[in-house]
């Protein structure tokens, strides 16, 4: 009993005294910045970076010290962390989002013919250019869903697939694993999207979707500030960096193919603040501003398109931007 | 009897239209030319909407060496440079709108009269490539590059591939039948074209009426040989295998082994186009199946629409799939308004009892796919791959090298689209390669 006792536990600590001999003659000597950058970095194995994964890309940022932040992933409080690890600024892109350019749902859109085969949209393309009757249209098989690394893609109910914005990272891995380049990349302070990229004439989607754009310009032409540009071949297309998110061009749009990515932004007078110039009204384009002289104005919400020129003109800095 | 390795013994089903003659199809008021119908580098339209062309007046000019132009199937005026589906594609591609004033007149000069032997080999190709001649077994390969080999290649041996083992399918057999003296003639020109002084014709053992033809008509330097009949003993490699005993090196071309295949139909255009100057405008094809009522054999013109066919076949008979060429590689239709191209070798309508379309399962790793596969390789492992859009590793498992003839799909118990897996992986290498 004794001697079993004593036997087994001595090749116990035989063992455990050559493990742990190896364990420090043989350790692999690693940078502990590394280690900890890599703890910042998602730990998702993207790719987007154009390395092997988060591990080989840690390496790099730590023993390459004109390694660019190439991490489309990262947040700005990583970006952070990981600037003060490596004691340099990493410069950061401005952060990104996955937006789906398709509205057209199974229910408003015609099939040239049922598709037997791979659920893979990549797949489904190559029979015949795809079974959706748009060629521009979502095929709706889930490629995106399936290749997105943070689970931020999830196919809707109406077979469209939609972007989480709290998990989406802007990797990008669902922009080039869509075979119809439906799925772009907007800044993360985008706010609307147009849900067709169709190169179609409005005759032609007729038969085909009921719910993409049909290139009649009503959008760019009640936009205040320029910002869309839509022809008879190409889909209206949003400037993100000229909008200012007032919203007239999602009421104005017969299909309802722009959708607004966050509620619109209004203007609001701090009444405490307002000393009643009347500037802003004069400069208001949508004559939403009104009051009476050396009183508070106030800013009818109804007419307010949220272009914030009140804002800039206003001398006591008396307007606020709130959301609708 | 000659054959190679692997395949499959898919029902025959040539009884439908085996002995049904060949007839003319009657000419069309409307014809849709689609430019490109070949495999290589564009076309571009040389003519515009209002134009007046002639019979086998040129529409398109070949931009490029691996191109060549199409041509007018008939005399009229353009009507429109339109966009018609692509029956390879399935997309929207260019055509060429002809309407037919019925007078069916040549253009000037043709059909001329000369005497293909006396021309040279550099006349004999340009020839080929004027009169758009492509493979006509459906590959559509330009034909005057396949008999143009690189000066290092030495071309020994040249093939008549008369084997036509597509199931259903039977323009190659009606052409031998009826009009050896083209297949024959067309042999002799392009056996002259390579330099070489013999051929042989490869015919399955499933036509013994056309061997037997075939071998009374043939000169002595043609050699008429019956091959097993066995799927797909008309591909290129394998053809070549089984009368050679060669093998194409992977990712190597018949010329590699010193061989030159061409179709009996191809063989036939290419005599029209040295001796006449006659383009390729019209072709045989059988229109098949027990989805059509009266299937038939018919000489048709490029650029006429299938809804025309097949009214002129007696229409649909509990049609549930319109294949485009043969039930193994043939491509399936999904609109009747699409138009008869050089490389339609067949017109297969099926019926729901033909069909499997049905869900398929997970891989039991039985083997028959490995079994079946003529090119060597292991289409199980392929299809997982495929599954996955692993396409790297199956490069390293000879993706390449699969010539998609369906065998391991057909004998796939689990109905897995093996065939579909291996088209994924190639266009996921080819995206990753363009990025590249």
């Amino acid at each position: 009993m004794i001697s079993s006792i004593l036997l087994l536990g001595g090749i116990g600590f035989l063992a455990a005294l050559i493990l742990g001999i190896s364990a420090v003659t043989f350790a692999v000597k690693m940078d502990p910045r590394e280690k900890a950058v890599l703890d910042q970095l998602p730990g998702a194995n993207c790719g987007a970076c154009g390395f092997a994964g988060c591990a080989a890309f840690a390496h790099e940022i730590t023993v390459n010290p004109e390694a660019e932040m190439a991490c489309p992933a990262v947040n700005e409080e990583a970006l952070e962390a990981m600037s003060g690890i490596l004691g340099r600024s990493l410069g950061g892109s401005a952060p990104l989002i996955a937006c789906i350019r398709c509205k057209g749902a199974p229910a408003e859109t015609t099939n040239r013919y049922g598709y037997v085969g791979p659920k893979d949209c990549r797949a489904a393309q190559i029979v015949a250019g795809g079974s959706k009757g748009c060629q521009y249209g979502c095929l709706g098989l889930g490629t995106c869903e399936e290749v997105c690394p943070f689970g931020a893609i999830i196919m809707g109910e109406d077979g469209l697939p939609r972007v989480i914005e709290s998990l989406c990272t802007g990797c990008g891995k669902c922009v080039g694993a869509c075979p119809r380049g439906i799925i772009q990349l907007i800044p993360r302070t985008g706010n609307y999207s147009v849900g067709c990229i169709s190169k179609d004439t409005a005759k032609e989607m007729k038969p085909l979707c009921k719910v993409g754009c049909i290139k009649c310009g009503i959008c760019a032409d009640v936009c205040p500030f320029d910002a869309i540009t839509v022809s008879k071949t190409t889909s209206a297309e949003i400037d993100q960096d000229k909008c200012q998110r007032c919203g007239l061009c999602v009421s104005a749009c017969p299909t309802g193919v722009i959708s607004a990515l966050r509620a619109p932004q209004k203007a609001r007078v701090i009444t405490e603040k307002c000393k009643g110039c009347s500037i802003c009204e004069q400069v208001c384009p949508a004559e939403a501003i009104s009051g009476k002289v050396k009183e508070p104005y106030f800013v009818n919400e109804g007419k307010c398109i949220g272009c914030g020129l009140c804002i800039e003109k206003c001398p006591s800095d008396a307007i606020e931007r709130i959301i609708s | 009897m000659k054959t190679f390795k692997g395949g499959i013994h898919p029902p025959e089903e040539k009884q439908l239209v085996k002995d049904n003659p060949i007839v003319d199809f009657p000419l069309s008021s409307r014809y849709h030319v689609l430019v490109q119908q070949h495999l290589g580098a564009p076309a571009k339209p040389v003519v515009k909407a209002g134009d007046e062309v002639k019979k086998g007046q040129v529409l398109s000019e070949p931009l490029g060496f691996v191109s060549v132009p199409v041509h007018a199937p008939t005399s009229g005026r353009v009507k429109e440079i339109g966009r018609i589906v692509h029956p390879v594609t399935g997309l929207l591609a260019p055509c060429i709108v002809i309407d037919a004033d019925g007078r069916d007149e040549w253009a000037d000069g043709l059909p001329l009269d000369r005497d293909p032997f006396a021309m040279s080999r550099e006349e004999l190709l340009d020839a080929i490539k004027t009169a758009g001649v492509v493979g006509m077994g459906g590959a559509t390969f330009p034909t005057h590059v396949k008999l143009s080999p690189p000066k290092d290649k030495t071309i020994d041996t040249f093939i008549v591939n008369g084997a036509e083992c597509e199931p259903y399918l039977s323009s190659d057999h009606r052409l031998m039948l009826e009009q050896p003296g083209r297949v024959l003639k067309g042999a002799g020109v392009i056996m002259k074209a390579l330099g070489l002084d013999r051929a042989t014709i490869a015919i399955e053992a499933n036509k013994p009426d056309a061997i037997k033809l075939m071998r009374e008509k043939a000169p002595a330097e043609i050699q008429v040989e019956a091959l097993k009949v066995k799927y797909p003993q008309g591909a290129e490699k394998q053809l070549i295998n089984a009368l050679t005993g060669r093998e194409v090196p992977s990712g190597g071309l018949p010329m590699d082994v010193g061989a030159v295949v061409q179709n009996a139909g191809t063989c036939a255009a290419v005599w029209d186009a040295c001796a006449r100057g006659i383009p390729l405008i019209e072709r045989i094809t059988s229109v098949t199946g027990r989805g059509i009522v009266q299937p038939k054999n018919i000489r048709v013109r490029v650029g006429t629409l299938l809804r025309e066919v097949i009214d002129f076949c007696g229409g649909l008979n509990g049609a549930a799939k319109i294949i485009f060429g043969g039930p193994m590689m043939g491509i399936a239709q999904f609109t009747q308004d699409i138009a008869i191209m050089k490389g339609t070798s067949g017109v297969l309508v099926l019926r729901e009892e033909d069909t499997n379309i049905t869900a398929y399962s997970a891989c039991i790793s039985c083997g028959r796919c490995v079994e079946a596969c003529p090119m060597g390789l292991i289409p199980s492992t392929l299809s997982k791959l495929g599954e996955k859009g692993m396409y790297q590793k199956a490069m390293e498992n000879s993706l390449l090298d699969c010539v998609e003839c369906g065998s391991c799909t057909y004998v796939c118990p689990a109905n897995r689209p093996i065939v579909h897996f291996v088209k994924h992986l190639k266009a996921l290498s080819r995206a990753a390669g363009a990025k590249k």
